[in-house]
């Protein structure tokens, strides 16, 4: 399953350069969901995640000719751009605690998020596979991915060292490629 | 270089996940470039990492890619926000060769003054996101505020009725063999108020209501019913009707509204005062 990862075509960056309505549509129904679905692991207040996914795809949009292919996916690349501007909001707002305090809600996200109509149904199946994740590697997956810390402040967070950090990083990306090759 | 040392260290997990810093980063590419092993490990997490943001996939609000689409045509009016630099408009050498002096002002004056136009309408769009945001955390308050200051009352309800020495509890338990329930009756002797708490008992069945009673000499006597906002919370009620004696308290689900003797096989929790 690790290998069947979307393919992005020149048919599809040409469509995004022509900067037509069509072409935002495509984007916005492609790739709106998983943008979304990220902002709102950072953000949490959903308010503040739609401004966030607008900010996200006027920069996609401004930026698109800088997007190198040489240096990995379409997708990761929107993706990147959707962490960054969310961890910079949370930044911004002095919302990091409140980040913090939620990571609680993510049992409640994901239930709401399992009542989903048919653009999500594909996800489901995604969703209860993941849902075996170790709390532990969510932790640190969130941590890092999500919330913007560096090995270090993981490291100072959970108290363990920052070798450690980086190999129950490597075990937890194990896990989910495993959970994805069944 | 030990390249399977290098995969286990979980360095490219870090990349992946943006814990690195900018240099350690830089360096990351740099390896992966070099060595195809990595590479392909890369390719393998981000993989990985992109079906995880995909199980993450949520649902869009209807209409707001209309509003995004309209902030898109703004936007590419100009230059992209943030710390990306603008996009460049190229001149053609043809394309300038006839053009005056005053020609080439008057449009870089133009590009100019849609370029602040822009920016300064993003500011305004975050303005206004800002002024809801705050909105949405006052309206937060105040019901916050609202729910305190109605505990408070609760609590001065509370204090009152507990520094009344006259006051007895009488906590009555259940009826009904192998459902344990239970509820309190707070009953001051000496000025008949009643008061009861039925956080044990489980929510009435709908059209269905509890109804409070004392045995007076054998005979139950109606206090009132209970409000079906009450189970399972801590609060408590007051009765409207006085207690002046009594053995025994008893409450019954009855049919909402109460009934005027209390139906025998629903006397769900009895207590002796």
């Amino acid at each position: 399953m690790s290998d069947t990862a979307i393919v992005y075509n020149e048919e599809e960056l040409v469509l995004l350069l022509q900067q037509s309505r069509e072409a935002f549509n495509y984007l916005y129904r492609q790739y709106g969901p998983a943008l979304f679905g990220v902002i709102n692991k950072v953000v949490y207040d959903e308010q503040t995640a739609r401004d966030v996914l607008q900010d996200v795809f006027v920069k996609i949009w401004n930026n698109i000719e800088q997007y190198d292919a040489n240096k990995g996916r379409l997708y990761t690349w929107m993706i990147n751009i959707a962490r960054n501007s969310s961890i910079d909001k949370l930044r911004s707002k002095g919302e990091i605690m409140k980040g913090k305090i939620h990571m609680g809600d993510d049992i409640v996200n994901n239930v709401q998020k399992g009542m989903k109509t048919e653009q999500a149904t594909d996800t489901i199946g995604l969703k209860k596979m993941v849902a075996g994740l170790k709390p532990e590697y969510e932790t640190i997956i969130s941590l890092a991915y999500f919330k913007g810390y560096t090995l270090d402040e993981i490291s100072k967070t959970l108290e363990i060292p920052l070798g450690t950090v980086k190999t129950r990083m490597r075990s937890a990306i194990k896990q989910l490629r495993e959970i994805f090759n069944k | 270089m030990d390249t399977k040392a290098y995969i286990e260290s979980g360095k490219l997990e870090a990349y992946i996940l943006g814990a690195l810093t900018k240099e350690e980063a830089r360096q990351v590419e740099a390896d992966v470039a070099m060595y195809p092993e990595l590479t392909e490990e890369l390719q393998a997490i981000e993989n990985a990492m992109q079906l995880y943001t995909d199980s993450l996939a949520k649902e869009l609000p209807s209409g707001l890619d209309n509003r995004i689409w309209g902030a898109l045509q703004f936007s590419s009016a100009g230059a992209g926000e943030g710390k990306m630099p603008p996009k460049v408009i190229p001149f053609t050498p043809e394309y300038r060769k006839p053009m005056r002096w005053p020609l080439a002002a008057a449009v870089v004056l133009l590009i100019g003054s849609v370029l602040l136009n822009s920016i300064l309408w993003v500011k305004d769009q975050n303005t206004n996101n800002d002024l809801v945001a705050l909105n949405t955390k006052v309206t937060q308050m105040e019901q916050d505020q609202r729910q305190l200051s109605y505990l408070l009352s609760e609590y001065q309800k509370n204090k009152i009725m507990m520094t009344d020495t006259g006051m007895e509890t009488i906590v009555m338990h259940t009826m009904l063999p192998g459902h344990p329930m239970a509820a309190t009756v707070y009953w001051s002797k000496n000025s008949g108020v009643a008061y009861v708490s039925v956080d044990g008992l489980p929510a009435a069945p709908k059209g269905m209501q509890y109804q409070l009673w004392v045995m007076q000499d054998g005979k139950p006597v109606d206090i009132g019913v209970i409000s079906n906002d009450m189970p399972s919370t801590p609060a408590m009620q007051k009765m409207v009707k006085s207690v002046t004696g009594g053995q025994a308290f008893a409450i019954s689900l009855e049919k909402e509204g109460g009934s005027p003797t209390p139906t025998m096989q629903n006397i769900y929790v009895m207590g002796k005062a």
